[in-house]
């Protein structure tokens, strides 16, 4: 399995009036493809912070103080917003609490089930146009660069340029075509139901419409020859009849004629994609029509022509201009590397030097400016980032010892006041917001942990560079080509968004879409309201699904319902999965891992069994015997009192309060992680070896004796 | 009906226009127990609960609360009216049979709409006698300053025996901690404002009560001068408790008091609860859809689905032989902290429509064991017989 999302120490706070509330504390975990993670707490805990985290949707006021969120290669926390805006909702979606709030009350469920459809599709088809212009822009530059005879290059690069809108062209129309095919099908399928069920309403325009979509499915490669002929005669049939069929009520020329083109366009549908890039080529530059050959055959033929003629070439100058840009940007790597050792000890040094620090600062992002490789197509975005994260870090450092002597200056200021109305005999209404200093400390090895971490991936990446495979890369490349110049093409129209959301509706089992596509949110129940979130999540196809207390609101059947239909949409989509509940009971047959929070910390952390059958945290132990399951009779063990307040998170540990096994230590130090098993690790003073030996709460251990022997856990 | 029911309620159906939320309900819930009425959102748990404390006015059937009908609608005796006129077309009563009939409904839903309106005059009639038969002995016995001090008393105290009711010893709880307090009211305020409304005028005997209610549900008197945003969830929910007990209730209904609260807070409310339960011998219907706790919290349990009560026998009766399908799918379907269970948990799914033939005899509420009502027609109640094995 592959690690897909990685958490690691990130802390988040929130400016508020009254202070910084520390919501987030050196959090860490990893995802894996299909796997599903829950993340268990109370409100308060953090737990949602970190998911919104996640998707990039913190608030405002937040303050991301450190750590990193690894997806694909990049930090979630660093990159811009353009390329935040490529991954939330399409590679990572999220499933709201409140299936109320989350809808939009005035707004159709078809509208806003197909709206980010239609909105990320345009988005696409320009983003994907600019990247191919520039990319040949590029690629143009260094295969000159390179070498090769310029007047060459450029014949070759506008050869690829023009037969690509050819292939773009030919494209567009099949799709049209292929569009119309499965959208009539369906729709006579449709037609057929509600003429056999006596409930044909408006037949005069229903028919028209269909019969302008069915001529709109002819074209070469969809619905042609013989076949385009047999459906222009149903067509022509239908129509001629069209008045009389109405007049009398009997439908039966219409069953029979329909049911011929729906077998025609089912025939259609089914034909595989003939490869219009190679047909591109073709057509524009072969000067003899194509041969009459099945698809297949077509393809294969189209395929060593292009071959032979234009694209091996052209992938050799590729292969090329790769190399020569390798092997200069591999150049700037190394004096980036050598640049760092020199620079390295600037910030070593305590005593800040404004104009040291600076100075190295710049030389660093200059040095890594240059040493991108514009031939990369996965964009390496630790050095992207690189400048605008060190600059940050940097400022924060300089302006660190004018910033803490601002502080302190309020703080006493504050005091002052406070103390001089507490002399008169009165009661303040305010209290004095406690000085919050940057720890310089912190911010140093912060700049130093930012270039160490890119020092060791130019080093890694250097060390990878001679066994690099170029005729990979060069494919790689023409592929990337192929893969935007289609996307440009490849839009979003209403009526495929539309097809793709009763698809989908019907996915996540919501009965009769195409009456409910056209409701409101206030017509649904809350479970189908819960199902048309889930749907939109998945409209993108993402890779990683959030769930925010999807349950919550609902009661016990439709939570189940809702549990089972995330869990059958996890296995066939291989998702992962992030699952935020307070709930222990719903996340038992949900989850692989679970993560306990408590006050902004991951207090233990462990596979599903760990947690349910060995749990070792105290706060675990409170949660498990808080809640009352069937056979439950003595009274419940309430954990007492409240969270704490995390705008002065307490020096020991934050459950300590709470715990009744709680030891001196607990007050004064912050307990480590400790391992339990490969799997399994919580944060308690009790596993340390000197710890006494605790015992968990008799409800909880019973219930596991008798867990394991209803369950079978006993057998490991 | 024996001295141990409290609360009775006899074939209570609440439409809204043509939606029947509640149909043909009826229970009894005796003296010191906790009543849970379970079922999915949408099945009328919430307007039974509502119906019963009179937010809404009920259109047909009857609640009686120790003896004395609350709640009376006319819906039975209209429909009386209607098949009888119904069988006179057909011609299979007589004219004069058909005037019988319709002024002896007639005058039935006269006295149901008077019980409705007055239900409390004769519980005010009694408080005011006894107030009377009180003071008109002592002020008789006292002289001088004494006797103007009791008339004062007592004028006092006649002013609230004329404002009691009889409806305040059904007190309720709502599900919403945040929306249920007015958030421009401080906690004083919020918990005193029922003993105002009836007739509390002395400051200092409020404040009285209003700490003791605060000390009694876990918080403490300096909470009493703030705002309902200051405080946490379950805070919120312990105020809302103070609010009902306050008025010194016999009958609490609970309409989901947890379901919006964490779950360690979920277990201090449970607690809180049970406990003023013993204490105070207070009664609760105690409406949820979590079926954990109300396994833990109740003596007995309804089990409701689309607005009638489909099963209902004592809490480990019902989790040891559920017999009605819908019973079995809801049980099937709570969720429980062991994975192993979980993954081998299969969830019954019920459709009414596949389950029950209804289109000879329609079903009703049938006893099969002692204290056991299932909602069945002759052929199902002989299976469940056979089911339960008697």
């Amino acid at each position: 399995m592959s690690k897909k999302l990685e958490v690691k120490d990130l802390r988040i706070s929130f400016r508020t009036l009254a202070g910084k509330v520390q919501a987030v504390r050196d959090v860490s975990f990893d995802l894996e493809k299909g796997e599903t993670l829950a993340i268990v707490g109370e409100s308060g805990s953090g737990k949602s912070v970190t998911s919104k985290a996640v998707i990039g949707i913190l608030s405002g006021n937040a303050l991301v103080e450190g750590g990193e969120i690894l997806y694909d290669g990049k930090d979630l926390l660093r990159i811009s917003e353009d390329e935040f805006y490529k991954i939330r909702g399409d590679k990572i979606a999220m499933i709201f609490q409140d299936p109320l709030s989350s809808l939009n009350p005035i707004m159709r469920i078809g509208k806003q089930l197909t709206e980010a459809m239609i909105l990320k599709g345009k988005a696409r088809q320009k983003s994907s146009r600019d990247a191919f212009n520039s990319y040949m822009k590029l690629l143009r530059e260094y295969m000159v660069l390179a070498g090769e005879d310029p007047q060459q290059v450029k014949e070759k690069c506008d050869k690829f340029d023009k037969f690509e809108y050819c292939h773009i062209d030919l494209e567009r129309a099949y799709n049209d075509a292929y569009e119309a095919a499965t959208e009539a099908s369906s729709d006579i399928e449709n037609a057929l139901f509600l003429i056999e069920k006596k409930a044909f309403k408006d037949p005069a325009r229903t028919m028209k419409d269909l019969m302008r979509l069915c001529e709109k499915t002819i074209s070469t490669y969809v619905v042609n020859g013989a076949d385009a002929d047999a459906l222009n005669a149903s067509v022509k049939l239908i129509r001629t009849n069209c008045n009389l069929m109405i007049k009398s009520g009997d439908y039966s020329v219409a069953t029979a004629e329909f049911g011929k083109i729906k077998d025609i366009l089912t025939a259609a549908i089914a034909k595989p994609m003939p490869n219009f890039f190679a047909m591109g080529y073709y057509n524009t530059f072969a000067d003899k029509p194509l041969p009459e050959l099945e698809v297949d055959e077509l393809n294969k033929y189209l395929r060593r022509y292009l071959d032979d003629n234009f694209m091996l070439d052209f992938i050799a100058s590729v292969n090329k201009a790769l190399r020569y840009s390798a092997q200069r940007y591999n150049k700037e790597k190394q004096d980036v590397i050598d640049t760092f050792k020199q620079t390295a000890s600037v910030f070593d040094s305590p005593e800040i030097s404004n104009a040291n620090v600076k100075q190295a600062a710049d030389l660093c992002i200059k040095e890594v400016k240059e040493s991108i490789d514009p031939l990369d197509i996965n964009k390496d975005s630790m050095a992207y980032t690189f400048s605008t994260v060190i600059d940050n870090a940097v400022s924060i450092y300089l302006g660190a010892p004018d910033k803490n002597e601002r502080e302190k200056k309020r703080f006493d200021r504050q005091t002052k006041k406070y103390e001089s109305i507490v002399a008169k005999g009165k009661t303040p209404d305010w209290a004095v917001v406690p000085a919050s200093y940057v720890d310089i400390d912190l911010a140093r090895q912060n700049i130093k942990r930012l270039i160490e971490r890119l020092y060791n991936h130019y080093a890694e990446v250097l060390e990878n560079a001679p066994s690099r495979d170029f005729d990979q890369a060069s494919v790689d490349i023409i592929d990337y080509l192929k893969e935007n110049a289609a996307n440009s093409v490849r839009y979003v129209s209403k009526q495929m968004a539309k097809h793709r959301a009763l698809k989908l509706m019907e996915e996540v089992g919501i009965p009769e879409p195409r009456k409910r596509y056209m409701q409101y949110p206030f017509e649904f129940s809350g479970g189908m309201r819960q199902r048309i979130v889930i749907a939109i999540a998945l409209s993108a196809d993402p890779d990683i699904l959030i769930c925010d207390e999807p349950t919550t609101a609902l009661d016990v059947t439709i939570q189940a319902q809702i549990l089972e239909l995330i869990n059958k949409i996890k296995a066939q989509r291989n998702l992962s999965i992030i699952f935020i509940t307070h709930d222990l009971g719903v996340v038992a047959n949900m989850a692989d891992k679970i993560a306990v929070m408590y006050a902004g910390k991951i207090v233990e952390y462990g596979t599903a069994d760990d947690i349910f059958y060995r749990p070792a945290h105290p706060y675990t132990w409170a949660l498990l015997s808080s809640m009352p399951d069937l056979d439950t009779n003595e009274k419940l063990e309430a954990i007492p009192g409240t969270p704490p307040n995390m705008i002065y998170p307490p020096k020991g540990d934050a459950f300590a309060e709470r715990n009744k096994y709680a030891m001196q230590i607990d007050f004064e130090a912050q307990p480590p992680m400790f391992k339990i098993s490969d799997t399994h690790s919580a944060a308690t003073w009790l596993l340390h070896p000197d710890a006494p030996k605790v015992e968990m709460p008799k409800i909880v251990s019973e219930r596991i004796k008798k867990m394991k022997k209803v369950g079978g856990a006993g057998n490991e | 009906m024996s001295d141990n029911v409290l609360l009775s309620v006899r074939h209570l159906s609440q439409h809204f226009k043509s939606l029947k939320a509640v149909d043909d309900v009826s229970f009894d819930v005796m003296k010191g127990e906790v009543f849970g009425l379970v079922g999915e959102s949408g099945c009328g748990k919430t307007t039974t609960g509502r119906a019963i404390i009179k937010l809404y006015e009920a259109t047909g059937g009857d609640v009686y609360f120790k003896g004395k009908r609350i709640v009376a609608g006319t819906l039975q005796y209209r429909q009386a009216i209607e098949n009888a006129a119904a069988d006179l077309k057909a011609g299979k009563i007589t004219k004069a049979e058909y005037s019988e009939i319709k002024s002896k409904n007639v005058a039935e839903i006269r006295r149901a709409r008077y019980d409705q309106h007055h239900c409390d005059d004769d519980y005010e009639r009694a408080q005011v006698a006894a107030v009377k038969a009180k003071y008109d002995e002592l002020i008789k016995n006292a002289d001088g300053e004494k006797a103007a001090e009791l008339q004062k008393e007592y004028k006092a105290e006649l002013y609230k025996a004329k404002k009691s009711r009889l409806v305040t010893k059904i007190q309720m709880i709502f599900q919403d901690p945040i929306a249920s307090l007015d958030p421009r009211m401080t906690v004083r305020e919020i918990i005193s404002e029922g003993l105002v409304i009836h007739g509390e005028k002395d400051k200092a005997v409020m404040d009285e009560k209003v700490y003791k209610m605060l000390e009694t549900v876990g918080l403490v008197k300096e909470h009493a001068g703030r705002y309902p945003h200051e405080f946490s969830g379950g805070q919120r929910q312990r105020i809302g408790v103070a609010r009902a007990v306050v008025m010194n209730p016999e009958l609490i209904i609970a309409d989901e008091p947890v379901s919006a609260l964490d779950v360690s807070i979920q277990a201090q409310v449970i607690n809180l609860l049970n406990d003023l339960r013993h204490e105070l011998g207070l009664t609760v219907i105690f409406i949820a859809h979590d079926l954990s706790v109300v396994k833990y919290f109740s003596d007995r349990i309804g089990v409701m689905y689309y607005g009638n009560m489909v099963e209902l026998a004592t809490s480990d009766e019902l989790f040891a032989h559920p017999l009605h399908p819908y019973t079995k799918s809801l049980l099937s379907a709570i969720p429980l902290p062991d994975p192993h269970y979980e993954k081998q948990r299969k969830r019954i799914v019920y459709n009414p429509l596949a389950e029950h033939d209804y289109s000879v005899e329609k079903p009703t509420m049938r006893e099969i064991a002692p204290g056991h009502f299932v909602r069945c027609n002759t052929a199902e109640f002989e299976k469940y017989k056979a089911e339960m094995g008697i």
